[in-house]
């Protein structure tokens, strides 16, 4: 795997002629970027917008690389940057091993593939299981094997562990932050919660309500 | 290729709704201004409209279709005010809306069939009270059926009337972000010791009401233009405007055709007139409203309302439940002389009997039906699909003006168009069975479409981000995300199509040609033809019919989609 940075030239989210937030940055391969403020800033947007899915009647201006790559005009699916959202979001109508499967390339043996991701989170035997019979934590595991399964080429967090209970979420935050280390992949973070910042290890870049025009 | 079929979908949706019921009215102007040139009238004249002016009963016809379509809508919406002011935020409400929601979608032939046998001067209920209370030996020779009045119409319309707007209110009561603040904003006047039903009057409906407006006038045109209910219930002669009109086109005499086509024209404007009276009274609702705002009366109309809510959720449990026990003991009746409460045996001769016959209709019926909710079910989700792939440019305005064009079919009276598209189907040579899809396709569309954009634009859509982020395509996202997800909704819209396929009465009947018979025509010309019994196993039949699609429709996606099924 390459180990290439993640890189946002100045990257603006525009509403109207209102620039709500503007972010200029390297997050390097293995390290956790995070973004911080209070809500309605538009740090969700800055993901929406990295991720290449900014509704309207938003727009985006500057430039988002991935090591030498521009990115800033592929559609969202060719952009190969994972996301994980506050809910698990893992699809319902699959199962536990055939959420981790949709993420896979093609290839054979993924089933066995899946179930030996899931043995390595501690969810041996889980494949054949009904999502909604998991625990908030157990999905929140499957949902960062699945994004992992992609091999995406950088992961995005939108308050990834503000729904889960005080115990759950030390511990999902930690492997969280320890398996994108390993993977060597850049991350960008956005929450408002303090210890999500410090645990995250990294950069902190916090961003203020004000709205400019232009 | 997916975009592009996305995008075409949007213009097929916008074309399937406005060609069909323009090249209608199209073809109902051109005879009402006597051209016509299949009898050889070819020059333009307004002698159609004379002819129509010199029907004597003109004016009562017109009056019974603005008397019985006003009072229904205006039954319907203070049934549903009351309701809801007196149930709202109780669980009283959940039981009406689930006693109510199979109401929905009886076909209206079925409903005033068995609001016949309700009111029949040797009904059931009659036979049940007689002679104990009645004192009656032989069935009374009054009957409340066709009465001149138009009284069992308004019954039979209010009573198809009330679900369809209770439900529309309900599902914008239902909408999260109103919700909370309207139930905060209640609660607050209560405190300020508003009863509860005057508060509702006073802070909700005038917010709820402009969002229901729309379905409300849809009804009160349909109301006003409806053919199947007065058929069956209304006086005979002179009928309903409508009535009138379709007795006039399928006079033995084709000159009579271009009086049709003139008296077509003309429903139209009664309608439009019936909704200007409407949005006037609107007016002087709102203004009373208004005033009692203002006033500090803590308890304004409250008894009203109460009284009007026992009266109407007591007045629909028992019609709904005699229906179905009058239909269900009528169906299985051997010999039943007058008073008697019950019958002398029980047969299923009349089953039997009518199964066999029902079988061509009952293939035609599903040889519509299907076909068409799944090309309106098809062509609204590809529609939707294109609507959330272009919100990224699309303005708000775009959204609402698509919304709006649904509502053309059910605001422009199926008499005026119909006639005109059989009669252009007729010039091209079109056949029998390609109109009535175009004509059932038109109907069922924008229901299925509007059942289908609220859990298509309440869908979560950091789902289809995941997938995106997954590395899915915009194709394979829809095909492997977003439909299983939305696969209940799609199913209950299917079986909504359904439904208002079975139920269409003027749009078999007319471009059929009178050749395709289903169970909803068969079922009115049997419900005319005189046998009590096999008009009950007809009307019976359906109501199943609609009610069997939404069973499935529930079942089927939880079978197929839902992996917790199978790993219990």
């Amino acid at each position: 795997m390459k180990l290439n940075a993640l890189i946002l030239d100045e990257v603006e989210v525009i509403n109207n002629h209102h620039r709500l937030i503007r972010v200029n940055t390297r997050v390097s391969a293995g390290s956790v970027l995070t973004i911080m403020g209070p809500s309605g800033v538009g740090k969700s947007l800055l993901l929406s917008a990295i991720a290449g899915v900014l509704p309207a009647p938003f727009r985006q201006q500057g430039t988002i690389k991935i090591g030498d790559q521009d990115i800033t005009a592929l559609p969202a699916h060719r952009r190969g940057l994972g996301i994980l959202y506050q809910d698990p979001l893992l699809f319902e109508h699959l199962s536990v091993a055939q959420n981790i499967i949709f993420g896979m390339p093609p290839g054979t043996n993924k089933y066995v593939q899946a179930e030996e991701l899931l043995a390595g989170v501690g969810l041996e035997n889980y494949g054949r299981k009904a999502v909604q019979t998991l625990s908030g934590g157990q999905q929140a595991r499957v949902a960062l094997l699945r994004t992992l399964a992609a091999q995406p080429r950088a992961v995005l967090l939108d308050e990834p562990f503000s729904k889960l209970d005080m115990q759950t979420r030390a511990q999902t935050r930690k492997w969280v932050f320890d398996t994108i280390r390993q993977n060597k992949l850049p991350c960008i973070m956005v929450t408002h919660d303090e210890q999500d910042a410090r645990a995250a290890e990294g950069e902190v870049v916090t961003v203020s309500n004000s709205t400019e025009t232009i | 290729m997916f975009a592009a079929t996305l995008s075409l979908s949007r213009w097929i949706f916008i074309l399937a709704l406005i060609v069909p019921v323009g090249a209608g009215v199209l073809g109902v102007i051109l005879p009402a201004l006597s051209y016509f040139p299949a009898i050889g009238e070819t020059e333009f004249s307004l002698d159609a409209f004379d002819a129509l002016g010199a029907v004597q009963s003109l004016p009562y016809m017109i009056a019974l279709s603005l008397f019985t379509g006003l009072s229904a809508t205006f039954l319907a919406l203070f049934g549903t005010l009351a309701m809801l002011a007196v149930f709202y935020q109780t669980t009283g409400l959940q039981w009406i809306q689930r006693l109510l929601s199979p109401v929905l979608v009886i076909p209206h032939a079925a409903a005033a069939i068995a609001v016949g046998f309700l009111i029949a001067p040797s009904g059931w209920p009659v036979r049940l009270i007689s002679p104990a209370l009645t004192g009656w030996s032989l069935p009374p020779v009054f009957s409340p059926l066709h009465d001149a009045m138009g009284i069992a119409v308004i019954v039979a319309l209010t009573l198809k009337a009330l679900p369809f707007i209770l439900l529309m209110a309900l599902s914008v009561l239902a909408q999260p972000h109103l919700s909370a603040r309207l139930n905060k904003q209640l609660n607050l006047a209560v405190t300020m010791g508003y009863h509860p039903a005057s508060t509702f009057l006073k802070v909700a409906w005038p917010m709820l009401y402009p969002a229901i407006r729309l379905p409300v006038i849809a009804m009160l045109a349909f109301a006003t233009a409806n053919v199947e209910i007065p058929l069956v219930l209304g006086p005979g002669s002179p009928p309903t405007l409508a009535v009138a009109v379709l007795q006039w086109f399928n006079h033995i005499d084709i000159t009579m055709r271009l009086q049709a086509s003139a008296a077509a024209c003309l429903q139209v404007v009664v309608t439009c007139s019936a909704v200007l009276f409407w949005l006037l009274s609107e007016r002087v609702g709102a203004g009373l409203i208004s005033r009692w705002q203002l006033d500090g009366n803590r308890v304004t109309a409250a008894r009203t309302l109460k009284g009007v809510a026992v009266v109407t959720v007591l007045g629909i449990l028992t019609a709904v439940m005699l229906m179905l026990a009058s239909l269900t003991v009528w169906s299985f009746a051997a010999h039943w002389p007058f008073p008697q409460a019950l019958p002398d045996a029980i047969t299923v001769l009349h089953w039997a009997s009518g199964l066999t016959s029902m079988q061509t209709p009952l293939t035609n019926t599903l040889l519509l039906a299907v076909p068409v909710s799944l090309g309106a079910v098809l062509l609204s989700i590809l529609v939707l699909e294109y609507e959330k792939q272009r919100d990224h440019c699309s303005k708000l305005t775009d959204k609402v003006s698509g919304d709006l064009l649904l509502f053309i079919p059910l605001l422009i009276p199926g008499v005026a168009f119909l006639f005109g598209l059989t009669w252009l189907a007729q010039l091209a040579q079109a056949g029998q069975w390609l109109p009535t899809y175009v004509s059932h396709f038109v109907y069922v569309l924008p229901y299925v479409f509007l059942s289908l954009a609220v859990a298509y634009r309440r869908f979560d859509e950091r789902y289809r981000y995941v997938a995106y982020g997954l590395g899915a395509s915009p194709y394979n996202v829809f095909v492997r995300v977003t439909l299983p997800l939305l696969s209940a909704p799609i199913a209950i819209a299917f079986a909504l199509g359904l439904a208002i396929s079975f139920s269409q009465y003027l749009a078999t009947l007319l471009p059929g040609a009178g050749a395709i018979a289903t169970i909803t025509t068969e079922s009115v010309a049997v419900s005319a033809g005189g046998s009590r019994r096999l008009s009950a196993v007809y009307t019976l039949m359906q109501m199943i019919l609609p009610l069997a699609g939404f069973v499935l429709a529930w079942w089927l996606p939880a079978k197929w989609f839902n992996p917790a099924v199978h790993s219990r």
